[in-house]
């Protein structure tokens, strides 16, 4: 029997999406959504958060498309200029260079985030003694303000700092991490990865702790080795996870600020590490072309839009919810 | 948010708490029981200050409001010590004009121009912000400032008496003042007199060129006690640190006076900031900047000289530096330095204009600018208070005065920050963070894109 039909069978597995969501839906059994009657309520509970994204969300998205066909300067009243501002984007090499860099790092942040945290979360799934200290130790980065942490990122990659100290241990000459044009945005990702962990940690910790051990045992039987557990078992039932927080993490990297405005600005080493997001913020509020900036947020908007619908798109082929 | 290098101004008279507090115990205002508030004398120096601008007409100076009572809001970016210093500021104008209620707010420099732009989109700006000598024409010229010029004629207000170059960056293209400034900082050369005395060598003074520069620079470079210890640091994020005055030194300019012509791309302008380049590469007598910053290497006590701004002087004692000034070492072109005031400006939409204005004139009067010239951070613009307190308040401050008679005003014109970031983006990555191009190759590569942002 393979591990796959075995998935699909067990109503136990849907335990394995973890947390009280799960627990909810097997009371309900068949019903994926609320019953008859209790959509009133959801409606009601949910109407803050509904009021606050019509009022503050979609009112102004809806606003700056139309200012994206406009010259404002947030002061005098905007000039009707088409799609001028799209056109001029596609020409303007700050903003093409803000899109590479925004891709770049996508590219390498999301994968290199959910692979790290993936072993981090098992190799903290374990009954040892002072696990729960270590895991709140790996849960720290998660409630530390950003700029604490560019500051502190900020002295270990200085010339004198500690990455170059434990270089020189080992021989290897000192780098400018941040400084050399070529070096400051894979700096920023690392640290921007390291940021971001505990909050991927901690989903595929709980995936991973509902997993049920009868399936380990099950394939050990098999004569299963470490790997084939790990390949067979534990990646199949944690897709749901992984899904979720993939399409998290990609979302997140297409609209990365905090540590490019912090890392970045004092001192920026010329422009090499600007993204998108950085892009807007700079045009709209510094210089005055909110037209501009709001045209750039629709580009960006369309590129996750385009990437999201991928995304999900894929869920049948790899993500195992039963 | 955090934001290093703009310090600066946005650090300008922040940072200082204890000095402020062991400064300006002497001469503070205090404010008076009496009906009539008065100022309690100076202690040092500022007595013939208030006796000094003797003025017919009492609408000229401070405390005469006969307006309407109000409440206006004043905003100023910095921290909670400027807020502190601000607010006392604030407390004294207001016993010299009990009727008029002023709220002080503050932000840091980046989420400052944040708030003032949304607010000033939304018509709900503060009555009276702080303003910086670059950016004034960006909102100038968008009418979004009170035209101060009628209520300068009205009150017979003397703007002689405010220093000539600061009243200048704020006189619009119309002739008129939209605001006024408030302090200067100006730019020499600090020096650490022990590493000097350590080394028997004579401590820097006027006669002093960029050879000379280079040359002591490089006898101060050395090792002490495993660490090294720099000839020169400065900051080279920010053309106003030094660059600037390099390029003037040389004989070229950034922009012309219409402020449409671009000049940095000449080869004098490119001697300048080539000469910069050497003191970090060639005569390798000055730390390789790095983003994020070094830290002030000479307040730490770890570079010999220092080409910066006066706003440096309280950290710079609290740091305990046993420090003199000179003026900025010569160039080929003779000598130069950088001058930028920050103005206080009036919300066109204010619903209290008189008592805005009254704030405004107040500020750069003689009581209000001896306590900006106890802060030390910047230099009072009111002349008599320059030359009499400040000038005197500290070993140095002359020369910081005097460096207003070459001073060049900070360039400043509409859409100034889009051109300096892509002007500073290029000068960064290639010729201070890096050398991988001469200062003339990075500046002929950034040309074209600084024209096209000057045609706008």
């Amino acid at each position: 029997m393979s591990i796959f039909s075995l998935a699909r069978t067990g109503s136990v597995l849907r335990r394995a999406r973890g947390g009280a969501s799960a627990s909810a839906l097997e009371r309900t059994g068949r019903h994926r959504g609320p019953r008859d009657g209790e959509w009133r309520w959801a409606l009601l509970f949910l109407a803050p958060t509904l009021i606050g994204l019509a009022v503050l969300s979609a009112g102004p998205i809806i606003a700056t498309l139309g200012l994206s066909l406009t010259s404002w300067d947030m002061l005098e009243p905007p000039t009707f200029v088409g799609i001028d501002n799209y056109t001029n984007l596609l020409g303007d090499a700050r903003f093409l260079t803000a899109l590479r860099n925004t891709f770049f790092y996508t590219a390498v942040s999301v994968p290199l985030g959910l692979i790290l945290a993936l072993g981090l979360a098992m190799a903290v799934n374990q009954r040892i003694r002072g696990i729960s200290w270590i895991r709140t130790m790996y849960f720290l980065p998660l409630v530390t303000s950003s700029t604490a942490i560019a500051i502190v990122w900020l002295w270990m990659y200085s010339p004198t700092g500690l990455f170059n100290n434990l270089g020189s241990v080992f021989g290897m000459s000192p780098q400018r991490w941040i400084a050399n044009p070529t070096l400051a945005l894979p700096s920023i990702i690392v640290m921007s990865t390291w940021q971001g962990l505990p909050a991927n940690v901690i989903i595929f910790l709980a995936g991973l702790q509902g997993i049920p051990s009868e399936y380990y045992d099950a394939v050990s039987v098999d004569g299963a080795g470490r790997f084939a557990r790990f390949r067979y078992v534990t990646v199949p039932l944690l897709t749901p996870s992984i899904f979720f927080t993939g399409i998290l993490a990609l979302i997140g990297a297409f609209q990365v600020f905090d540590q490019i405005y912090v890392m970045a600005n004092p001192g920026k080493p010329g422009g090499a590490t600007i993204t998108l997001v950085y892009f807007i913020y700079e045009t709209g509020f510094r210089n005055f072309h909110m037209g501009l900036a709001s045209a750039a947020s629709w580009i960006l908007f369309l590129i996750v839009a385009v990437f999201t619908i991928i995304y999900f798109r894929t869920q049948n082929r790899w993500v195992h919810y039963q | 948010m955090f934001r290093v290098s703009r310090v600066k101004r946005a650090m300008s008279l922040a940072a200082i708490a204890t000095v402020f507090a062991a400064g300006c115990g002497s001469t503070a205002v205090t404010p008076s029981p009496s009906p009539t508030p008065v100022l309690t004398a100076p202690a040092t120096g500022a007595s013939q200050v208030a006796a000094a601008s003797p003025t017919l007409n009492p609408a000229a100076s401070c405390g005469h409001y006969t307006g309407p009572a109000a409440t206006i809001s004043y905003a100023i970016w910095g921290d909670t010590t400027e807020l502190a210093n601000q607010q006392k500021i604030v407390d004294a104008f207001m016993s010299m004009n009990p009727t008029i209620k002023v709220n002080v707010t503050v932000a840091d420099w980046d989420t400052y121009w944040d708030k003032l732009q949304t607010s000033l989109a939304g018509g709900n700006a503060p009555d009276v912000f702080l303003m910086d000598g670059p950016l004034y024409p960006d909102y100038q010229t968008r009418n979004q400032l009170l035209d101060l010029t009628p209520l300068i004629t009205r009150d017979g207000f003397d703007t002689s008496q405010l220093a000539n170059l600061g009243v200048q960056d704020f006189t619009a293209s119309d002739g008129h003042l939209y605001g006024l400034p408030r302090d200067l900082s100006t730019i020499a050369l600090f020096y650490n007199k022990k590493m000097f005395d350590a080394a028997g060598i004579s401590y820097p003074d006027a006669t002093w060129n960029w050879d000379k520069l280079a040359q002591v620079a490089g006898q101060l470079t050395k090792q002490v006690n495993g660490q090294t210890q720099w000839g020169f640091y400065t900051e080279t994020t920010d053309m106003e640190n030094y660059w600037s005055e390099l390029v003037w030194q040389a004989g070229g300019d950034i922009v012309g006076a219409d402020k449409k012509t671009l000049l940095i791309d000449s080869d004098k302008a490119a001697q300048g900031i080539q000469f910069l380049q050497d003191l970090i590469y060639k005569d390798k007598v000055m730390a390789q900047p790095t983003p994020g910053g070094t830290g002030d290497l000479f307040e730490n006590g770890q570079a010999a000289m220092e080409a910066d701004g006066s706003w440096l002087v309280p950290s710079h004692i609290a740091a305990g530096i046993d420090f003199g000034v000179a003026p900025l070492p010569s160039g080929p072109a003779g000598q130069a330095t950088s001058v930028n005031p920050s103005g206080v400006v009036v919300y066109k939409g204010t619903k209290s204009p008189d008592a805005a204005w009254e704030f405004v004139k107040c500020y750069t009067g003689p009581q209000m600018q001896q306590m900006v010239a106890n802060l030390k951070a910047s230099m009072p613009v009111n002349k008599d208070v320059l030359a009499n307190v400040y000038a005197k308040s500290f070993d140095g401050a002359q020369t910081f005065a005097d460096a207003l008679a070459y001073a060049h005003l900070k360039p400043s014109f509409r859409g100034y920050n889009e051109f300096t970031t892509a002007l500073q983006d290029e000068l960064d990555s290639n010729v201070f963070n890096d050398n991988s191009k001469t200062a003339k190759a990075a500046l002929d590569e950034v040309a074209p894109q600084l024209t096209k942002l000057l045609g706008q």
